[in-house]
């Protein structure tokens, strides 16, 4: 026999037998966890970025209760579909979900009530659009694990620049800093936008920024609290009308620019300003150009007073789970421990004593604006209707992309009206 | 007709080549030979070689500028190719900020393998590895087993239950993933096979099986029939024949087939999205968990990306040789 053939039968059964090893051992080599299964652990099903600010209470909580926590992770882009997938088959892989707000009113019927976890105490101690937004039906129906909110980054280098502060105040005849209204914000994005840089970004791919300026004039936003749909009012188009003005001081092409291309922008220096998640103020990359000289202010307030749209994440038990008690467990564990989530990557957590006890520390400038924001008088969370994720896709964002493009704001908002109008019917 | 028949003989009448020879060409030396006939008759002969130089060297010089528009063809088509993995590669050594810059570069300010060491000391990444050899093998081999008898079946009985049933066996491939992946997920879990790599490896064949149903059969039609005939003649079985004959002409059809079936496999996203979870989860879906609502880890996911293509890369070049021959199979009938 050739010792190629030798070889090859050799590989042969080399393969075969792993193979068949492989098909023996299929039970996977993620881990031997199924839902349910062991007495003392639970599966949490989180979006990835999730994970990072739940691993640390995770710890914990088998410390204090002796509880092992899985996680299984998923993309945003997944959860939504892999969720409402176990949810209609009525068999869960997971004992407890991190759901995004605007789902909540979507997986209702779904989750288990956790009244007997708010407590007059615990919504004190969480902000009050988040405490309005977990209550479904009359029924508290999630936790809140982590919120962010959108303030004001500025480049606080060209902000305390010699040759800026009086060629601005030159300018426009007062001083430059960081802006407490929207007509001092337009100042200071056109004062910026020169020498291939630009004062500030429009983002015409999402929608929420557009939202929060909707609720600074004194709107609730696109419907009211019957649900009727109010996207045509002056409010809705003052703040389109603001929106799309500051694309004269913003990068080109503002249709596509979306969260992510916002901040890429702003991390290298091409704007002075941007309203974004606070969050992304830990999240600076050392070796930016911007590392060290980014300051923060608290959303700018309207003729309605200061708003932002909170993006808060809730842990939620499902019905279907048959580990009910230590799912409740790990929920009331989280929120006990609901400040280590600002010691993780993220930095982010849901009760006003956890920002607060972090807001002097050096590196967390950011929650002192975030707190503001939050507490903010029109601050309100996204309608609670379970078609909001397709009124954002459908109609929304690209009712934005066109009135950033130069389209007419009362002609599209008139159009989503109707558009909306068809969707909820 | 042999090669040596078909060709021009360019040294003519006076090259002085036999029939099955090599033509043989003159050096150009630029001086008529003298000769004993080197009368009349020579301005004739030495005017027609020197045109039927002129004419070959014409040819030669039309071959090589046809063989240099191939190559530049080839090297535009290849670049176009591997773009957009050499993109990703590059991704994977720069620095943070590197791999966010407006406007984005090629090559890294700076080599980092930071990236690498961020990825795979992720946890679950190696367990996310294994599930996916264990998937991709298992739909791999439970394709192949369904998809040579059936292609076999059809090609050689010709019934038109046969014609019917290659047809539907499209049918899987009509329907957008999603519609059959939830159905299927809580079909797995109704099963108790939720969260294993045997419920996704049986999701990937529904997408692997058709299209190797109809690989397969155009490898077996390229098999003469007259080959199996031989074989019953010398006492073999329908099966035996089958498998000590057939089996071994369409072997590189197989191997074309498994390398398909495997990559549809290893590179499945969505199925492995609904269905997996703590115990089973696949590579592709670690990838995607570094997009994040708090942003995108690029050079992670590009570091785990180019580290999570090299088995198929050497997959492929190992079985180069057969991929070629299975893929010439089905090109030529006997």
């Amino acid at each position: 026999m050739s010792s190629r053939i030798k070889i090859s039968r050799l590989a042969a059964v080399g393969g075969l037998s792993i193979a068949v090893l492989l098909a023996s051992t299929a039970c996977g080599a993620g881990g031997p966890a199924t839902s349910g299964s062991a007495a003392s652990s639970i599966n949490v099903l989180v979006e990835a970025g999730g994970h990072a600010e739940l691993a640390g209470v995770a710890e914990q909580c088998k410390k204090d209760t002796g509880l092992d926590v899985n996680f299984v992770e998923l993309p945003y882009d997944g959860l939504f579909n892999r969720l409402s997938s176990e949810f209609s088959s009525g068999t869960v892989s997971f004992d407890v979900a991190a759901l995004d707000s605007v789902w909540l009113p979507s997986f209702k019927d779904a989750v288990q009530p956790i009244d007997e976890m708010f407590t007059d105490e615990a919504k004190k101690d969480i902000f009050p659009a988040l405490v309005k937004e977990a209550e479904v039906d009359g029924h508290f129906i999630g936790m809140p694990a982590w919120t962010n909110a959108e303030i004001i980054l500025y480049r606080k280098d060209l902000f305390e620049d010699t040759k800026n502060k009086s060629d601005f105040q030159a300018k426009y005849g007062y001083a430059l800093a960081a802006p407490t209204t929207w007509k001092q914000y337009q100042d200071i994005s056109e004062f910026f936008t020169k020498d291939g840089m630009y004062g500030t970004d429009v983002k015409g791919a999402v929608e929420t920024e557009w939202l929060a300026h909707v609720l600074q004039a004194g709107s609730a936003a696109v419907l009211d609290e019957n649900n009727n749909v109010i996207i045509d009012n002056a409010a809705h188009k003052e703040a389109l009308d603001f929106y799309v003005s500051m694309t004269k001081s913003a990068p080109p092409g503002a249709a596509q620019v979306d969260w992510a291309a916002a901040q890429n922008l702003f991390n290298q220096g091409k704007t002075a300003m941007t309203r974004f998640w606070a969050h992304a103020y830990r999240q600076i990359p050392k070796d930016a150009p911007v590392a060290g000289k980014v300051g923060t202010a608290a959303m700018i307030s309207g003729s309605a007073g200061v708003a932002g749209v909170p993006g808060p994440w809730y842990l939620s038990v499902p019905k279907a789970t048959k580990n009910t008690d230590n799912a409740k467990k790990f929920v009331k564990c989280a929120y006990e421990h609901n400040s280590m989530g600002i010691e993780s990557s993220l930095g982010l957590a849901s009760r006003i004593s956890a920002f607060e006890k972090y807001q002097d520390q050096a590196g967390y400038e950011s929650f002192k604006p975030l707190i503001q924001t939050l507490n903010g008088n029109a601050t309100a969370t996204r309608p609670a209707t379970e078609k909001w994720q397709q009124i954002v896709d459908t109609v929304l964002v690209p009712m934005l992309q066109k009135a950033v493009a130069g389209g007419d704001s009362a002609t599209l908002l008139a159009d989503a009206k109707k558009q909306i109008q068809a969707l909820l019917k | 007709m042999s090669i040596a028949e078909t060709r021009p003989t360019g040294g003519g009448t006076t090259g002085g080549n036999s029939a099955g020879e090599l033509p043989h060409r003159p050096r150009h030396t630029g001086v008529v030979p003298a000769g004993p006939n080197n009368g009349q008759e020579a301005p004739t002969t030495a005017g027609n070689n020197r045109r039927r130089r002129h004419h070959a060297e014409g040819l030669e010089a039309g071959k090589r500028s046809t063989r240099t528009l191939l190559w530049i063809l080839l090297a535009a088509a290849m670049v176009l190719y591997a773009f957009p993995f050499l993109y990703l590669l590059f991704t994977s050594f720069k620095t943070p900020i590197d791999t966010i810059a407006v406007p984005p570069t090629i090559l890294p300010r700076e080599w980092t393998l930071e990236n690498y060491t961020n990825a795979l000391g992720r946890s679950g990444v190696l367990a996310s590895f294994i599930n996916s050899a264990q998937t991709a093998i298992i739909s791999t081999l439970l394709s192949l087993v369904l998809a040579v008898p059936a292609a076999y079946g059809i090609t050689r009985y010709k019934t038109p239950s046969g014609r019917v049933f290659i047809m539907a066996a499209l049918v899987t491939r009509m329907v957008p993933p999603v519609a059959i992946g939830i159905p299927l997920a809580s079909m797995m879990a109704t099963a108790g096979l939720a969260d294993t790599p045997i419920a996704l490896s049986i999701a990937h064949t529904t997408i692997s099986l058709p299209l190797s149903i109809w690989l397969m059969s155009s490898f077996f039609e390229a098999v003469p029939q007259d080959l199996e005939e031989a074989a019953t003649v010398d006492g073999c079985s329908r099966l035996g024949a089958l498998w000590r004959v057939v089996i071994p002409v369409v072997s590189g059809g197989i191997a074309v087939t498994a390398i398909f079936a495997f990559l549809a496999s290893w590179n499945e996203f969505l199925f492995a999205l609904l269905m997996t979870a703590i115990r089973s989860q696949t590579t592709p879906v670690v990838i995607a968990n570094f997009q994040t609502q708090f942003g995108l880890d690029w050079g992670s996911m590009t570091a785990l990306a180019a580290v999570y293509s090299i088995p198929v890369i050497l997959l492929t070049l190992l079985l180069q040789r057969k991929i070629v021959a299975g893929m010439t199979l089905g090109a030529v009938k006997g």
